[in-house]
């Protein structure tokens, strides 16, 4: 779809018009080429154009969002005033404001059209190679697609700015099987900027492909145990998200998050530091522009340990009284720590080296349990076999205490890039 | 758009075709602590076209709806299943045709509330709860109503019209206990617009009032003791249990993905006291939470018995699991957005309810756990499960004792509904269930209370 520069800022002089004491519209459109495959099969090519705009009024501190896709101009002049009227009910807040304005700029990463060939090949080429390579494994459902997105983000105190950003992005649920017995199904994924590169050479594809096969025979726990835990990257790049969810506007606002006096503090091991790099060439699928409309910055959320900075935006920061932050989080970059995974697994007397972890939301206070999946035993040193059955619970903010260690090995996912980590005390039980 | 609007441009199909036209609108509400944080409106709509052809599928949609978007695409969705057709080698699809036909409006006949009268709904029940629960360190309230409207024409000959509202209030409040926050969300209303779902706000109180007993109980809780323990799963839990780890496994392109369930069709896998549905719209002479009539590929719903009486019957099938097994689809194909293709998808899950009376399964229990409310939960294709329980209570020689702080429940479901020996003879129904598979999907989930052994996750 085609942008139409000139709705965006016929919108905010409407909503000014309309009664708005400031007024915000990002417009959006986006269009997406997508293969997927079923049990296996390359079975679907699917297209979709679509657009979006959001407007934002905002008078007395009182505020107004509508978000629709419909864009010819009765459409858009109905919002234009429903907007209007929704801020007009609304309670007044005098955290709610829009980002202050700047030189207009433009960004441009990533390419424009998708090589739907290439994409094609490489599915294929993973099914062909599965066959050889991973002869127990069941692709139950692959998703690649091929997506662009074109955004002006406009308001009322001169914020100009538009990003256009294409993206390749390949997701992966598969499971294996050997007779009767079946593996616990697993998943994976990763982006880029070009389809040139075989599928199982990027992220952690080809590793998990290979231990899910190993993961058809499991056995059960006995008992119950103290133990070590070393997290893989796909399952630290969970933990790392739930973890800056307590540092959002929600919990902070609430004032339920276990880190909203925690700034300047040891929240972590000295080993573990957290950068987001939405603006870094590492990463395939940063963002120049923050939900505010604000330029975005790279960040280091933890610091050796210390906790630099919270994830709050434009209405958290003044609704809490904190300082709101250079990006919206995301695109983790963990540093490479200085000990190679053979040697980490070899100091574990026993624990779980944990693939994926299937568990509920922690509570507020950080308490957590749940199932490890595509997971594997560890005693004295040496993984022993793959688990079933076996749960494990602790707390995240005491369990980001007991880091040993972090890995010199990354895994790069294209959005984010994770070592290992290894942790200590987390309660590990059996049927 | 209306059904003859989209008639006028059958002559473009050449393939099998489903022709939709689908808005969702949804408005919600976030208030913390008497502010209201959030109070958006959204608008989601346009026309999606999918093809099949020599074995494979094509789709395109745009959010432009005339007669122009309609010819494009339909246009590209044939085109990409050209394409795909062109380098695949998939072999012919099987497609049974069916022609369902109808318009299914649940619009409400009452006036329709503004944001301004949804917002003061909110205030007023936010207002109660900080009057009569000083003690709470904090307040949640959120207002959650999607209308999802579809219009659909097949090549097969099916048309169809659905407007399916659900309109939900969630509410969390929050304690602190040994200077920990704990707290406990609950979520109210379901099928339908706000106006006939709620009348008046103090019609809620004396059930937040139980969720304030409950979450006290919690706040003075214990820890789950790690390990197998006898358990009471409450309907909600019965009802998560029957959608994540049967339901899921049951679904046909799981089935055909390698799915543990694929090697138990006509087998004994529960105790035969358990007999689980996926209602079309209708279960025991009332309309359930998520009613489907016809679904997003022209197909009339069928309630599909997965489990009758412990033995695994049947799989929910859409066109093309159909034909791959030889059966009839039961109508549960699926898309959440107008840019979403169908997948199969559950509507309304349950276990059906059995003999016993609640209090006598408690007393019936020595030394365990009566769990009464799930969070979030997931399953694997091994069937193996687990489900956060946010609340629940000690049972000790027959009676409950201590409220419980959040722990995890797990296991093995093809095991575990073996070891299943009392269901309630009541059932009951969440109709806030949003299910994610590619694409979210609102869903309904239903059942007894149910005893068994699961492994619970603890300190």
């Amino acid at each position: 779809m085609q942008l139409n520069r000139s709705l965006a800022d016929s919108c905010v002089e409407a909503l000014k018009a309309a009664g708005a004491d400031k007024a915000q519209c990002v417009l959006r459109v986006m269009d997406k080429s997508e293969f997927t495959v079923n049990a296996g099969k390359i079975d679907l090519l699917r297209t979709t154009e679509n657009g979006s705009l959001s407007l934002t009024a905002i008078l007395d501190d009182k505020k107004g969002s509508l978000n629709l896709n419909e864009l010819d101009s009765k459409s858009v002049a109905r919002a234009v005033e429903e907007v209007v009227n929704l801020a007009k009910i609304s309670q007044a807040d005098a955290a709610n404001d829009i980002a202050e304005g700047g030189e207009a700029q433009s960004f441009d990463s990533g390419p424009t059209e998708p090589d739907l060939g290439a994409m094609y090949d490489r599915l294929e080429n993973l099914i062909e190679r599965g066959k050889q390579h991973y002869p127990l494994a069941i692709f139950d459902q692959m998703v690649y697609d091929f997506s662009t997105s074109e955004t002006l983000f406009r308001n009322s105190n001169g914020v100009d700015l538009t990003e256009r950003k294409g993206q390749y992005s390949f997701d992966c649920m598969f499971s294996s099987r050997e007779g009767a017995k079946s593996s616990s199904f697993n998943y994976t994924g990763f982006l880029s900027h070009d389809a040139d590169t075989e599928l199982w050479l990027c992220g952690s594809l080809d590793r998990l492909l290979r231990e899910n096969g190993q993961q058809v025979h499991t056995e059960g726990l006995k008992g119950k145990f103290t133990g070590d835990v070393i997290f893989t990257p796909d399952c630290l790049g969970d933990f790392l998200g739930t973890v800056t969810s307590f540092l959002t506007d929600g919990p902070m606002i609430t004032g339920n998050s276990i880190y909203k006096d925690s700034i300047g503090q040891q929240i972590a091991a000295p080993s573990l530091t957290l950068h987001s790099r939405p603006v870094s060439e590492e990463l395939a699928s940063g963002y120049r522009v923050t939900g505010d409309g604000t330029v975005a910055e790279n960040s280091t959320i933890i610091d050796k340990g210390q906790l630099t900075t919270h994830l709050l935006g434009l209405f958290g920061a003044k609704k809490t009284g904190g300082q709101r932050a250079v990006n919206d989080g995301g695109c983790f970059v963990v540093e490479p720590g200085d000990t190679p995974l053979e040697q980490m697994i070899a100091g574990v007397e026993r624990g779980v080296l944990l693939g994926r972890f299937s568990g509920g939301n922690p509570t507020d206070s950080g308490d957590f349990s749940g199932v490890a999946k595509n997971s594997f035993l560890i005693e004295n040193g040496k993984i022993t076999q793959p688990l079933t059955e076996t749960m494990l619970s602790g707390n995240l903010a005491q369990m980001l205490g007991t880091i040993r260690s972090v890995s010199t090995e990354r895994t790069h996912f294209g959005n984010a890039i994770i070592p290992w980590l290894h942790a200590q005390g987390l309660t590990i039980s059996g049927s | 758009m209306k059904i003859a609007d989209l008639r006028a441009h059958a002559h473009l199909f050449n393939d099998y075709t489903e022709l939709r036209v689908q808005q969702n609108r949804n408005v919600g509400l976030t208030m913390i602590n008497g502010d209201l944080v959030r109070n958006p409106r959204s608008t989601q709509g346009g026309v999606s076209a999918r093809v099949a052809r020599a074995g494979g599928w094509g789709f395109c949609s745009t959010p432009e709806i005339d007669g122009a978007a309609l010819e494009r695409v339909v246009g590209k969705a044939s085109t990409n299943a050209k394409v795909l057709a062109g380098r695949s080698k998939l072999g012919d699809l099987q497609l049974p045709a069916t022609k369902g036909n109808g318009s299914f409006d649940w619009k409400s006949d009452a006036k329709e509330r503004s944001q301004k009268e949804l917002i003061e709904f909110l205030e007023a029940i936010d207002a109660h709860i900080k009057e009569t629960y000083p003690k709470l360190s904090s307040r949640l309230m959120a207002l959650s109503n999607l209308d999802m409207q579809k219009t659909l024409l097949t090549s097969q000959g099916a048309e169809s019209f659905s407007l399916t509202p659900r309109s939900l209030i969630y509410i969390q409040m929050t304690l602190e206990a040994d200077g920990e926050p704990i707290d406990l969300l609950e979520s109210y209303g379901g099928l339908g617009h706000f106006e006939d779902r709620f009348d008046d706000p103090s019609v809620l109180f004396p059930t937040i009032a139980k969720q304030y007993e409950h979450l006290e109980a919690k706040a003075g809780g214990v820890y789950a003791s790690a390990g197998p323990k006898t358990c009471i799963l409450d309907a909600e839990l019965a009802g998560i249990l029957a959608h994540e780890a049967i339901g899921h496994t049951t679904e046909a392109d799981f089935v055909m993905g390698g799915s543990i369930a694929g090697q138990f069709m006509d087998k004994q896998i529960a105790d035969p006291m358990v007999t689980l549905v996926d209602f079309a719209h209708t279960a025991l002479g009332e309309t359930c939470p998520v009613p489907v009539y016809i679904d997003d590929e022209g197909t009339t719903s069928e309630d599909c018995t997965i489990i009758d009486e412990g033995v695994l019957r049947h799989f929910m099938h859409n066109k093309e699991s159909a034909g791959h097994f030889e059966t009839a689809p039961t109508g549960n194909a699926r898309a959440y957005q107008f840019s979403d293709e169908p997948l199969i998808r559950m509507r309304n899950t349950a276990i059906l309810p059995g003999k016993s009376k609640l209090e006598e399964m408690i007393a019936s229990v020595d030394d365990g756990y009566y769990l009464m409310k799930p969070g979030n939960g997931q399953a694997d294709t091994t069937s193996e499960f687990m489900f956060a329980v946010t609340l629940g209570y000690e049972i000790k020689n027959g009676k409950l004792g201590r409220g419980l702080r959040d722990t995890t429940i797990s296991g093995v479901a093809f095991d575990m509904l073996k070891t299943v020996s009392m269901l309630s003879d009541e059932m009951a129904w969440t109709g806030a269930g949003m299910c994610g598979k590619k694409q979210p999907i609102p869903v309904g989930m239903g059942g007894p209370a149910l005893k068994c052994s699961v492994n619970l996750g603890g300190k």
